[in-house]
């Protein structure tokens, strides 16, 4: 066929509005795919941004020798900025009072990301610094003034040195939630170390050097590194540092995820239900271009050519409409991004491109090779199909290309095995569900009102057709409703891990003589709940026997993000098993266990690579406990919680005198009381965790809108599957009610069949949606978001009404024009 | 019998059966037939007897279950619907009774549409001009639903006549027209078919149009039960000078 002709045939069905449906399908699925994946990418790149401000770069490498000159040149060479750190333990003196402090001694450039939040007083307004303390200067935590007895602005001395105290710390990067790190911070310039001379040959230094650069470079120097990193030292990205925002990242990631590739198969149906019906509308068309002598090549090359014009057409269109609709949501969520938002790559373009190229030629391309099978006969014979052998080649191709798709756009074989087993599932049974539904609804409907006689007989007759749109609106549904289950679930889950009220300080170091008095005052000036843990520091050292450095070089196993085996650390002991733990092997101990027990932490034990039965020695203070591992438990670190990776049977250390902590609620109270608290009781620690709530608090919120924006768009998509799957029965509804109308049947009539015919379509819909979509969302739930499985007695109301009043409404809608043209006209073109 | 190489149409022994859920249905049984360059032939019949089955496969838009059927001088049940169609593209016009014409193209993009599809150049002048002659030169920039049944079909005999077939297939012309309409177009089709000295094969139930063609074949439950020059459709056949063919 000549080029020309072809252009004129499209222009010529584009005039005439056979096509606008066909490239309305597409045009939303690019859009779809581009506003989302342009969105995520953008967002996602923000919320990278804001959460390396927690770690203060985008990823740290840390080792406990000086970090090597090739590392830094290598990370150089890939552009990335850096900044180094040193820390290690110290004295801070003032007069004559003194404290262990964590010192962390920065570049000016410090940190790289995010800023560090000082004060002109302990516990003070929050002043905002983007760079390190200058040379001379030290900058301490709040706690540390009234401990030390001083004010900001006084002097303290670090080994042989003398410092300005000039500001308090109200919150720093890279300080995590977790109690490993319980000393208070001291920051000073790494260039006045030398005068401290603290730091001696054998001192526990650790070095880190701060990486902020491109994601694609850094991933480069992470490959390029990798050798020499697994054996001395550790990468860590905020994902490893942060477990509370590593799993809301994860799984908002995932959800989003999902979100588009939900939408792209919304999109793939629009695009199939919309090219069947052109090619349906086609078959007389290309039985008459055959009379006349158009061969099937020319038909099949005519219509692939026309495909690739309007998939051209349909991509650009997309591809503007995706990014000006980007636009608006970021503008709409202006205030709640940050403000410095990185560039968007050219990722989500291509996908438009590549996307709207696949929904075209596995969903569209299939129905229209139908017409090079159309018999010229059609002319006479109107009865005439296409053969069943290419519908079985049209349901293949959609099926290939719904799978590439959807492995391609989600990167999960999982999540796609997921979804189609589940949508699978659900079709297959509920296909038959359907038809004993349209069963049952004949029998009632031979003694209902004539309009419902009518309604139900015309589902009935077709109930092939029928059953098709059924699965088609509940497909829609079932997205939609997954979708909101997910986004319920998640936040609440998201919530759940800040509750009200929960603990935003915690009280350490407090001795058995002053727990009372302590209790007291956090009684009268915090919400309190009373709490308390037993606390002592103490180091393996060794297991089964062998010492634990030479077991750590046997048998450490998957350690990253877990601390090393030797390190000293926080120890508890408690006859009952703390809550958000849970045992995963072994059994807990009776409450008057008299066997010496231990129990360890799930990923500490696997990094170790210890197990049940394995016994370890600790050195508690020159104190030797053994224990045999009893249980090994998981322990739900974004709880906010006092969690610990080792914990003994009471009856284990009854020789080790212990100090005890406790936590409570602060909130808007004032931190006045903190210095109230220290001065009173200056052998206590305070760690403050409420910045950090905070801060989880802010993603979360960012997140969750962007979950609800995600949520509108597949609502777009799943309007236009509902959309088209009506237009593609217009016709057929078009003739009866023209035909009906001729013979006598009022407008009336007509909409009353129609209305209630929607209505049950809806209602059915709804129903097997429902069901689908509570399905599909426990086995989500449980095998791609780890959250518990839960049933939603709401959504059963919710489900089955929502799918009757969008059905029925895009429904009344989509067909409004079979009630106002006149029979005549419908007639004179049968 | 001639040989089938020297006939414009040849039917030999064609056979039409259809699957149906009843079973088996024989819409055709062993027509034999031949159609000579520049004849006109009316194959009539009552409803249901196949005539427009038989004119689908002889113009080579349907295949027979058995038989042979020559257009002229090829074989065109041992073709592919590839060769087929070049064969109708090349020689064959028809005209139906409910037209045919493509709603979204006007008067003259349909009468070009053959020879676009040949890839012709210059169509549009030739197309113009033919539709002059059908009496349309001032409606070609209509579209079909703006014209009348008469004027659509008219537009249907410009096409049809445009490529410059050898052999026409109409499948009841006058079918959906008044009859003052259809006798107009019947004239014109006569004109025209003398004109472009082309092989007329038409299927009809209109007595007056049979007998305006050279012969006419009488079909009855699938088979050719005798032709003649002056029938009675549906009569049951007691007719002059009737040739009883291949039964």
């Amino acid at each position: 066929m000549k080029p020309t002709l072809l252009l004129s045939l499209l222009w010529r069905d584009w005039r005439s509005g056979e096509l606008s449906l066909l490239l309305s399908a597409l045009v939303v699925a690019v859009t779809t795919v581009v506003t989302i994946s342009l969105f995520v990418d953008r967002l996602q790149s923000a919320l990278i941004a804001e959460s390396s401000t927690v770690l203060g770069a985008d990823r740290l490498i840390s080792g406990s020798v000086p970090i090597p000159g090739s590392f830094t040149r290598a990370a150089s060479d890939y552009g990335l900025l850096q900044s180094n750190t040193i820390s290690f333990s110290s004295m801070v003196f003032a007069g004559n009072l003194n404290q262990l402090v964590a010192v962390k001694a920065v570049q000016k450039n410090y940190p790289l990301r995010g800023s560090i939040h000082t004060s002109q007083q302990a516990f003070g307004p929050v002043n905002i610094q983007t760079s390190g303390p200058e040379r001379g200067e030290v900058w301490m935590d709040s706690r540390l003034f009234p401990a030390l007895a001083i004010r900001p602005g006084d002097s303290v001395a670090v080994g042989e040195a003398e410092f300005v105290a000039q500001r308090a710390i109200i919150q720093e990067p890279g300080r995590g939630t977790s109690f490993m790190d319980l000393a208070p911070r001291l920051l000073m310039h790494i260039d006045d170390i030398d005068k401290t001379r603290v730091v001696q040959p054998g001192s526990r230094i650790s070095y880190t050097v701060l990486l902020r650069g491109s994601e694609e470079n850094l991933q480069k120097l992470h490959t390029q590194l990798s050798a020499e990193l697994n054996t001395r030292f550790r990468w860590r990205s905020v994902r490893d540092s942060a477990p509370s925002i590593r799993s809301s990242l994860d799984r908002a990631e995932n959800f989003l995820l999902l979100g588009g590739l939900l939408s792209v198969l919304l999109a793939g149906v629009a695009v199939a239900l919309s090219a069947r019906r052109y090619a349906f509308r086609h078959f007389d068309h290309v039985a008459i271009l055959k009379t006349l002598g158009a061969t099937p090549g020319q038909i099949q090359k005519g219509f692939i050519a026309l495909l690739v014009v309007l998939g051209t057409i349909a991509t650009v269109l997309g591809l503007l409409g995706g990014g000006l609709l980007h636009f608006v949501m970021l503008f709409a969520l202006q205030s709640y991004l940050p403000g410095d938002l990185p560039a968007p790559g050219f990722g989500p373009f291509v996908l438009g491109v590549v996307t709207g190229f696949i929904c075209l030629f596995s969903f569209a391309l299939p129905p229209l090779f139908d017409l090079k099978e159309i018999s010229p006969m059609r002319v006479i014979r109107r009865d005439l199909d296409v053969s069943q052998r290419s519908k079985i080649l049209s349901y293949g191709c959609a099926t290939v290309g719904s799978l590439t798709l959807l492995v391609w756009y989600s990167g999960s074989l999982k999540l796609t095995l997921y979804t189609l087993v589940g949508f699978a599932s659900v079709m297959i049974v509920f296909g038959g569900l359907s038809l004993l539904l349209l069963r049952t609804s004949h029998v009632v409907g031979t003694r209902a009102s004539s309009f419902v006689r009518l309604a139900l007989a015309n589902l009935q007759r077709h109930y092939k057709g029928t059953v098709v749109q059924i699965l088609t609106f509940s497909i829609a549904i079932m997205m939609l409703l997954i979708l909101i289950l997910l986004r319920t679930a998640l936040i609440e889950e998201w919530r759940s891990q800040v509750p009200e009220n929960a603990p935003d300080h915690f009280v350490m170091n407090i001795s058995t003589h002053d727990v009372t008095a302590v209790q007291q005052l956090l009684e009268k000036n915090t919400y309190y709940k009373g709490q308390l843990f037993p606390m002592t520091r103490g180091r393996v050292v060794r297991v089964n026997d062998i010492s634990a450095t030479q077991w750590e070089n046997l048998s450490a196993g998957d350690g990253a993000g877990v601390p090393p085996l030797r390190g000293e650390r926080n120890l508890s002991w408690t006859h009952e098993l703390p809550l958000n733990n849970q045992v995963v092997a072994g059994q807990w101990w009776a409450n008057d266990e008299p066997k010496h027990y231990v129990s360890v932490e799930e990923s500490y034990a696997l990094a170790a690579g210890l197990s049940l039965g394995d016994r370890l020695q600790v050195d508690i203070g020159g104190i030797f406990v053994s224990a045999v591992i009893r249980n090994i438990r998981k322990v739900n670190w974004e709880s906010m919680q006092p969690n610990f990776f080792i914990l003994f049977s009471p009856s284990t250390v009854t020789e080790i005198s212990a100090t005890y902590m406790t936590s409570f609620h602060l909130g808007k109270r004032g931190k006045q009381f903190l210095n109230e608290l220290l001065n009173q009781y200056p052998t206590v620690s305070v760690l403050e965790i409420d910045r950090v709530i905070e801060q989880i608090q802010s993603i979360i919120s960012r997140v969750s809108q962007a979950i609800e924006l995600i949520l509108v768009l597949v609502l777009a998509s799943g309007s236009m599957v509902l959309i088209a799957s009506i237009q593609a029965g217009s016709d057929e509804r078009l003739r009866e009610h023209a035909l009906l109308r001729a013979l006598g049947g009022s407008k009336g009539l007509i909409r009353g069949a129609l209305l209630v015919e929607f209505m049950v379509l809806g209602f059915s819909a709804g129903f097997i949606a429902t069901v689908g979509a509570e399905l599909s969302v426990a086995v989500l739930q449980s095998q791609v978001f780890r959250l518990d499985s839960q049933l939603h007695p709401w959504i059963w109301l919710i489900g089955p009404l929502m799918g009757l009043i969008t059905v029925t409404m895009v429904g009344m809608f989509g067909t409004r024009h079979l009630v106002a043209t006149p029979p005549i006209t419908v007639l004179r073109n049968l | 019998m001639s040989s089938p190489e020297q006939v414009a149409v040849c039917a030999i022994a064609v056979s039409k059966v259809v699957s149906t859920i009843e079973g088996d249905l024989s819409i055709l049984d062993a027509v034999s037939l031949e159609i000579n360059a520049g004849e006109s032939v009316a194959i009539v019949g009552e409803s249901g007897s196949g005539k427009t089955t038989l004119l689908g496969i002889l113009a080579g838009l349907d295949i027979p279950s058995s038989g042979q059927v020559w257009f002229e001088g090829n074989d065109i049940t041992a073709m592919n619907e590839e060769q087929r169609a070049q064969v109708r593209a090349a020689s064959v016009g028809f005209v139906f009774q409910s037209f045919q014409l493509l709603d979204s193209l006007n008067a003259l993009e349909n009468v070009m549409l053959p020879g676009e599809l040949r890839g012709d150049g210059a169509v549009r002048k030739e197309a113009t001009a033919i539709l002059k002659r059908v009496g349309l030169g001032n409606r070609i920039t209509h579209y079909p639903r703006q014209l009348s049944g008469g004027e659509q079909q008219r537009v249907a005999l410009a096409r049809a006549f445009a490529s410059k077939p050898s052999v026409l297939f109409a499948d009841e012309p006058t079918g959906n027209l008044d009859t003052r309409t259809g006798e107009d177009i019947i004239d014109l089709l006569f004109e025209m078919n003398r004109e472009f000295n082309t092989t007329l094969i038409l299927v009809t139930h209109d007595k007056k149009l049979a007998d305006r063609c050279d012969r006419s074949l009488v079909l009855s439950a699938g088979s050719l039960v005798f032709e003649s020059r002056d029938v009675e459709p549906g009569s049951g056949g007691s007719i002059n000078s009737v040739e009883q063919t291949g039964l």
